[in-house]
């Protein structure tokens, strides 16, 4: 039997956020399909996707919502900040605005998220490099300054971005491995699998279809 | 011996020549015969010398019979020994004749068992044949039985555990008892129908106790998936897999998930409202309960994310279905699922509704409404509870926004006084606009369907700007017509500036425009008429409009004398030196410069009109006009314009 979709570890939520066009759903789409979406419509509100990846050898569930950028949303997307285990902060390095209110939505992310939750700074469109508008340096600084982990990605090309995600997960799982993050908790963005269970084809068989 | 037997016979065969002469004869004889070459002669000779020891007479006299004695004495030993002979050969002959009636019996006996081993060769080979058939017929026994026969450990596997549980072996055994049952429709076309039928009602009665097992330990996995998340077991796949031949206890393993999904949604969702994150952070969702905006916007987006899982759950559970098992089945238990949270999320949203009473939260909160029914619509069923719940709150705040939003309009229209002079719309009238702006602002373009929007709008303009023009009017009997247009006049491009800013307020702005331009032809034919009459020009110019050739010659018509009109021409070109002095104060009065210049520009059209009227009639010759100070309507044409 092939690895069934639960078959894993951990369910981990993220968001992403960022202002519109910047590429969120274009990286989550790299992410999750591998492709590059040149023309991506605006996103309505939020949108969905999922993957499993690994993280020292533990199979985890990524949840991921992709926010809408555009003002007249937030009042829908907020609310979506709960409970998310990861939230990538996107700007996009060939527009300075989209970089300039990256500190309003790093206060909106620190306000509406538990205080656990990583967040990651991506600065995306890496391939544009000769309309960038915001330097690696500058970024950096702000990343550093505020405790955030930073990476230029290209939606397009798909550089980084999957070290974006997986970086992001294997914080988390840092969390949860030193106890800052408890599990016991509702809304913790991550959500544990359970203890084996005594039915005998349980936990064990799930096991051996993994290999 | 022979020759000397011989011998004396010699002369007995010749009578004639004894008779003749026997001694002659016997003479002749005797010297005929050569002796010496006579070989039996000289045998016998040879023979007899050595018993003849001494030649005597007496010897020879006795030589005859003693050779006579002699040959006697040989017979007799000669007699006797064959004697003996005789009997040793007897002696054989009736050995041999034993052995041959031996050989005879024998030989029966051989001929006899002979017959026997045919007999039994025959049976022999038979035996084999048959015991070949019989192996083969073990062997045909076995493979059928093979082909027809559960194994002992299938058997056991669709037994199920001690537990009552199942376990990986189930699901093939399963499948055997399914090709079995199939197996033997084909059966059934041989000639073996009787087993074929017994097989059969066997492998019917297995796969119904199978189906059995299966579905209460389904029931029993179910109700294990009461928890907050779910790691579900793989051979639930293959059990839900095999339940689809089984629509009925497909439909209620179904339901069994059903509810223990459904309990736990709801029990998740009380968490989330009341207990909130680790360490409460993020916060309840229930302390936000005092900004309704939020708190309902986090409890539909709490419920959208929980579908989502739900909706992912569900597939795993169903992945191995057939697809169109699963486009039947996700929505109608998606929407099950999330049944069970409409009572306290209508419950808390009608208590956060009950202390709102500004339109613009009222009407973000239908939008959010909105947005969410049709982001939810797509996962669940149209009839859906959860969908119905969300719409009804839709409507309900709609409703309520509309009620507020008269009432609001109403208040503040109590307060509209009549305008000052300066004829600019009075302050409530701003009051009310901003209003309007902060609604129209607050529709979030695309939170909800154009169809949605235009509906809205259109409501929202009868609801305020209807009343708010009647209450105008109404406000403004005091004043002259000249006045109302020109107030109305600034009363609606304020309106129509502030609506104009926003998509979909087509209709409502051309209903203002046309109300503009009725307000403006008052402006303009009062203006106008004001000019001819300063001018003097108005009677001459109705006389004239209305001169038929038959009533004869114009000039002859009482008032349209040429003096009369020299004199109105005089003080037309008065006028026509300084028009803009004859513009009216009021007109001066409209806030907007574009309708101004409007205002005037068909004002002198009209008057430009009416002069090219009465020239054609003062300069049509059968008038009898004497030359008159005319200016052609060309060269006024050229001073106004
Ligand atoms: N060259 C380049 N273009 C990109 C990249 N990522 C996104 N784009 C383009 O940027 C535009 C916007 O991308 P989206 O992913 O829709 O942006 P978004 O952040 O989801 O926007 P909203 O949904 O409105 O918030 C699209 O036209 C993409 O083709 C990238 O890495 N390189
Ligand atoms: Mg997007």
């Amino acid at each position: 039997m092939a690895a069934g979709p639960y078959n894993y570890s951990y369910i981990f939520k993220y968001i992403i956020i960022g202002d519109m066009g910047v590429g969120k759903s274009c990286l989550l789409h790299q992410f999750t399909e591998k492709k590059f979406m040149a023309d991506c419509p605006h996103t309505i509100g939020v949108e969905f996707g999922t993957r499993i990846i690994e993280v020292s050898g533990q199979k985890i569930k990524l949840q991921i919502w992709d926010t809408a950028g555009q003002e007249r949303f937030r009042a829908v997307t907020r609310s979506y900040y709960r409970g998310a285990a990861g939230a990538l902060m996107v700007y996009d390095i060939t527009r300075r605005s989209t970089y300039n209110h990256l500190s309003s939505w790093l206060t909106d992310a620190r306000n509406l998220t538990n205080p656990n939750t990583v967040i990651f700074l991506i600065g995306n469109k890496s391939d544009l490099d000769a309309q960038r508008d915001v330097t690696y340096e500058e970024a950096k600084a702000f990343a550093d300054e505020n405790g955030l982990t930073f990476l230029e990605c290209s939606a397009k090309t798909g550089e980084n971005v999957e070290d974006a995600f997986l970086e992001t997960a294997r914080k988390i799982y840092q969390n949860i491995q030193d106890g800052s993050l408890d599990l016991n908790q509702a809304d913790s963005g991550v959500q544990p699998k359970q203890l084996p269970r005594t039915t005998p084809a349980g936990g064990g068989d799930a096991k051996q279809c993994n290999c | 011996m022979a020759a000397v037997a011989e011998a004396p016979g010699t002369g007995v065969p010749l009578p004639a020549q004894v008779q003749a002469n026997p001694i002659t004869k016997k003479l002749n004889k005797i010297l005929d015969s050569k002796i010496e070459t006579d070989q039996e002669l000289l045998d016998a000779l040879e023979t007899v010398s050595p018993f003849l020891t001494e030649n005597t007479l007496q010897r020879r006299r006795n030589l005859r019979r003693d050779l006579e004695q002699r040959s006697l004495e040989t017979n007799i030993r000669f007699l006797n020994s064959f004697r003996k002979v005789r009997d040793a050969v007897e002696g054989v002959t009736k050995d041999v004749d034993e052995m041959s009636k031996c050989c005879e019996a024998m030989t029966n006996r051989l001929r006899a068992t002979k017959e026997q081993t045919r007999d039994l060769l025959n049976q022999t080979t038979s035996l084999q044949n048959q015991s070949k058939r019989v192996e083969k017929r073990a062997e045909i026994v076995t493979a059928f039985l093979g082909a027809f026969q559960l194994k002992p450990e299938e058997a056991k596997a669709l037994r199920g555990t001690a537990d009552g549980g199942i376990d990986r072996n189930f699901f093939p055994a399963l499948n055997r008892v399914r090709e079995i049952h199939a197996d033997c429709k084909q059966l059934l076309r041989t000639s073996q129908h009787a087993a074929a039928l017994e097989i059969m009602e066997k492998m019917a009665a297995a796969h119904e106790a199978a189906y059995e097992l299966l579905y209460r330990w389904i029931q029993r996995e179910c109700r294990l998936l009461n928890v907050d998340f779910v790691d579900l077991n793989p051979l639930l796949y293959q059990a839900f897999e095999a339940m689809q031949e089984r629509p009925v206890l497909f439909k209620y393993s179904l339901d069994e998930y059903n509810t223990a999904r459904r309990s736990h949604v709801v029990r998740a969702f009380i968490d989330a409202l009341t207990r909130g994150g680790p360490g409460g952070v993020p916060k309840p969702i229930e302390l936000l309960s005092h900004d309704p905006l939020r708190y309902v916007g986090d409890m539909l987006a709490w419920v959208h994310q929980a579908m989502a899982s739900e909706r992912e759950t569900l597939q795993t559970l169903l992945k191995a279905c057939k697809p169109e098992v699963l486009e039947e089945y996700v929505l109608p238990v998606l929407s099950h699922i999330t049944e069970g949270l409409c009572r306290p999320f209508k419950v808390r949203v009608e208590q956060a509704l009950s202390s709102e009473n500004q339109p613009v939260a009222l009407y973000r909160l239908s939008n959010l409404f909105t947005f969410y029914a049709n982001t939810i619509r797509a996962s669940l069923q149209e009839d859906a509870a959860l969908i119905r719940s969300i719409e009804e709150l839709k409507e309900l705040t709609l409703n309520m926004f509309f009620s507020a939003l008269n009432s609001s309009v109403q208040r503040m229209l109590e307060k509209i006084v009549p305008p000052d002079t300066d004829l600019l719309p009075v302050q409530g009238v701003h009051q009310i606009l901003l209003m309007l702006r902060d609604v129209l602002e607050s529709h979030d373009a695309a939170l909800v369907t154009v169809t949605d929007k235009k509906e809205n709008f259109t409501r929202i303009f009868a609801t305020v700007l209807d009343p708010m023009l009647q209450t105008l009017l109404v406000s403004a009997t005091q004043l002259s017509p000249l006045d109302v247009a020109v107030y109305m006049l600034n009363c609606l491009s304020s309106i129509y500036s502030v609506i104009s800013l926003y998509q979909y307020t087509d209709d409502r702005l051309e209903m203002i425009k046309a109300q503009m331009e009725a307000n403006e032809d008052v402006l303009v034919s009062e203006q106008a008429t004001a000019i001819l009459k300063r001018t003097g020009m108005i009677d001459l110019y109705s006389k004239a409009a209305a001169h038929q050739p038959k009533q004869g010659p114009l000039s002859a018509i009482s008032g349209m004398e040429a003096p009369i009109i020299s004199s109105a021409l005089g003080k037309f070109d008065v006028f026509l030196a300084k028009p803009d002095s004859y513009q009216m104060q009021q007109c001066s009065y409209l806030t907007s410069a574009k309708l101004r210049a409007s205002v005037q520009k068909r004002t002198i059209e009209n008057v430009l009109a009416a002069y090219g009227i009465l020239y054609a009639k003062l300069i049509e010759p059968a008038n009898n006009y004497p030359q008159l100070p005319l200016k052609s309507f060309d060269q006024v044409r050229e001073l106004l314009v």
